[in-house]
């Protein structure tokens, strides 16, 4: 092999080593600390994992506390139905833009995308007056997964929206008027031509939304208090004023990482596809 | 099978007239083709049929019935499209399927109106695949197999052969021909190719600009055509024209002498390549401009003054350029038209 080629080839080999070690030395960190004990943790700091010394101990503490449980089960819940909501009503929206002559069109996908661009904690105050101000006899948004729920659809739907209009944009009107003329209904022509080629697109807008809504802190803690407190906001509270139960928190951050990483790593070549579809003539 | 009558049928968008009330009725079982070049609304008046555009005005019918606003799933109708619009993420078997499904017909009925159709078009041993998989000519039959599955009322054809290379091409064109004489359905078919739609038809309708030129058989618009666009659309080579002037039931024009015509006034005469025949004692003289062998027969140009005319000669007749020809045509092979409307003059 020329010797250029070697040396540019180690080049970027080591390039990537690094970018890698600086992405994935702060998770390597945490795992280590999350499988010490309380008296390691304050010795001697090592990037070595001790397998000797290593225990599942602050797992097996976190996993077994009912508090810990209800908020994974919140998350788990709130990001899911999140991301199917997001994704069904902008798969709709993105069909009625990409298909029907709709009066001030391009007005309304602007003013559309235009809800994404303030900061989200601009709006929290008048947030908080609604879900707390907005009764329904004893019941109101606050503090409720539904109320979560519907709010991430606010912020979310604006890039699902951008993101599937490209991609229903690409699917050939044809095929819609083939289906029309083969005696399918405008639902049909949804569920059986346009949802199944939109799929790489639709995965890629499900995980997408799906991790926004797992990660999503500022909301959650402000309008959420005991009941439908999620993982994130569940995080702060091994900080307290007493003092940091570090071995704990690492472990509930690595069980929080852990859904969104290995969802991502299954569904990476849709991700892929889904950015990229429609970026060439087929 | 059905009967299909547009009633002053028009298309326009906003201001734009892009198709004129139009009256035709194509018959219950006839092969009708809507030709014309690029932009002149055969495409517009075929999806206006299967109800893929609103009719701006007038009344369509099917076997008497009021269709104009019904849905196209509610018309019963199929189409064959130019891109073929097969769904890429169905097999061929799927593709066929797929109206029966819409139409929920059972599994076990659907399985083997599948075969039945797939057997028609010689697609059987290709079921299972999927449409990336197939050839242009598999994908053609694929698109006509979905079309014949429902024993539609009306079959549309929009340019389905466009995308094939040409010996395909002629290939599928008999094939279609077949498929419709045997089964004896109503098809209307689109198409710029005159030659396709020489072949094809039982009537041609020849559009221009948004309006229909003339309607007949191939023969009545090869053999008559009404006026000077119908003449110089149709045939291969096209037309030839010579502008003069009739006057005393004589035509003058350049390199045409005492012919006999029935109109006064600038006058254009038009005749075919084929109606020539080489003379000394001809009424017609030019001089050779170029010679085309074609390996069946050759094709001579002429300069007739500011025109250029083909004649078919014999293929080993090789005249040398620039010297004088002159040639005839027998009787009744010389058609005129009024020069400024390019209207025919009988």
């Amino acid at each position: 092999m020329n010797r250029g080629i070697l040396y540019s080839r180690l080049l970027t080999f080591l390039f990537w080593i690094a970018m890698s070690a600086l992405t994935l030395l702060p998770v390597w960190w945490m795992f280590l600390v999350s499988v010490r004990t309380r008296a390691d943790l304050f010795g001697k700091p090592s990037f070595l994992l001790d397998v000797q010394a290593m225990t599942w101990e602050n797992y097996a503490a976190v996993l077994s506390n009912p508090t810990f449980q209800k908020y994974m089960t919140n998350s788990l819940i709130v990001a899911t139905s999140n991301a199917v909501l997001v994704s069904v009503l902008a798969l709709l929206a993105a069909y009625a833009m990409s298909r029907f002559a709709l009066v001030g069109k391009d007005n309304l996908f602007f003013w559309v995308l235009t809800n994404r661009m303030a900061p989200p904690a601009v709006f929290l105050l008048p947030l908080f007056l609604m879900f707390t101000g907005l009764r329904l006899g004893d019941w109101s948004l606050f503090d409720t997964r539904i109320g979560l729920i519907l709010l991430y659809c606010v912020f979310n739907l604006p890039f699902a929206f951008w993101l599937l209009q490209g991609i229903v944009d690409a699917i050939p009107k044809e095929l819609d008027e083939a289906a029309y003329v083969d005696g399918a209904s405008t639902f049909t022509v949804l569920t059986t031509v346009i949802f199944p080629l939109a799929r790489p697109g639709l995965a890629v807008t499900g995980i997408l939304t799906w991790v926004f809504a797992w990660n999503e802190y500022l909301f959650a803690s402000t309008l959420t208090s005991v009941e439908a407190r999620t993982i994130t906001t569940g995080l702060a509270e091994f900080v307290t004023v007493t003092g940091t139960n570090w071995g704990q928190l690492a472990a509930v951050a690595m069980l929080t990482l852990a859904p969104a990483a290995l969802v991502l790593a299954l569904v990476q070549r849709h991700i892929v596809a889904g950015l990229t579809f429609g970026a060439v003539k087929g | 099978m059905s009967r299909v009558t547009l009633e002053a049928v028009g298309k326009s968008y906003g201001a734009v007239t892009v198709l004129k009330p139009l009256d035709l009725d194509i018959a219950d079982g006839e092969f009708l083709v809507l030709l014309g070049p690029s932009g002149c609304g055969k495409s517009t008046t075929m999806r206006m049929i299967a109800g893929l555009e609103a009719i701006t005005t007038g009344t369509l019918r099917f076997d008497g019935r009021d269709v104009t606003a019904l849905h196209p799933r509610d018309r019963n109708v199929a189409m064959v499209f130019q891109n073929y619009a097969l769904y890429p993420h169905m097999t061929v078997a799927d593709n066929i399927g797929y109206p029966l499904k819409v139409a929920r017909v059972g599994r076990a009925e659907r399985l083997a109106q599948i075969e039945a159709a797939a057997k028609k078009v010689d697609l059987t041993p290709y079921l299972a695949r999927y449409p990336r998989d197939l050839s242009g000519g598999q994908r053609q039959r694929v698109a006509l197999a979905r079309a014949l599955v429902r024993s539609p009322g009306v079959f549309l054809l929009d340019e389905p052969l466009s995308n094939l290379d040409a010996k395909l091409r002629v290939a599928m064109r008999a094939e279609i021909k077949h498929l419709q004489r045997s089964l004896g359905v109503t098809m209307i078919y689109v198409t710029h190719d005159q030659i396709e739609a020489m072949t094809l038809a039982d009537r041609v309708v020849l559009l221009n600009d948004g309006v229909i030129q003339q309607v007949g058989t191939p023969d009545e618009i090869y053999d008559n055509p009404g006026n000077l666009f119908v003449a110089g659309f149709i045939g291969s080579p096209p037309m030839n024209f010579v502008e003069g002037l009739g006057a005393g039931g004589r035509f003058a024009g350049p390199g045409v002498t005492d012919l006999p015509c029935p109109g006064t006034g600038k006058l254009t005469l038009g005749f075919r390549a084929e109606d020539t025949a080489i003379a000394d004692t001809g009424r017609f003289s030019g001089t050779v401009y170029e010679v085309e062998p074609t390996g069946e027969a050759t094709y001579v140009v002429l300069q007739m003054g500011p025109h250029r005319v083909n004649l078919r000669c014999d293929k080993k007749f090789r005249p040398d350029l620039g010297t004088t020809l002159r040639f005839d045509l027998g009787a009744g092979q010389a058609l005129f038209f009024d020069t400024a409307t390019g209207q025919r003059v009988r």
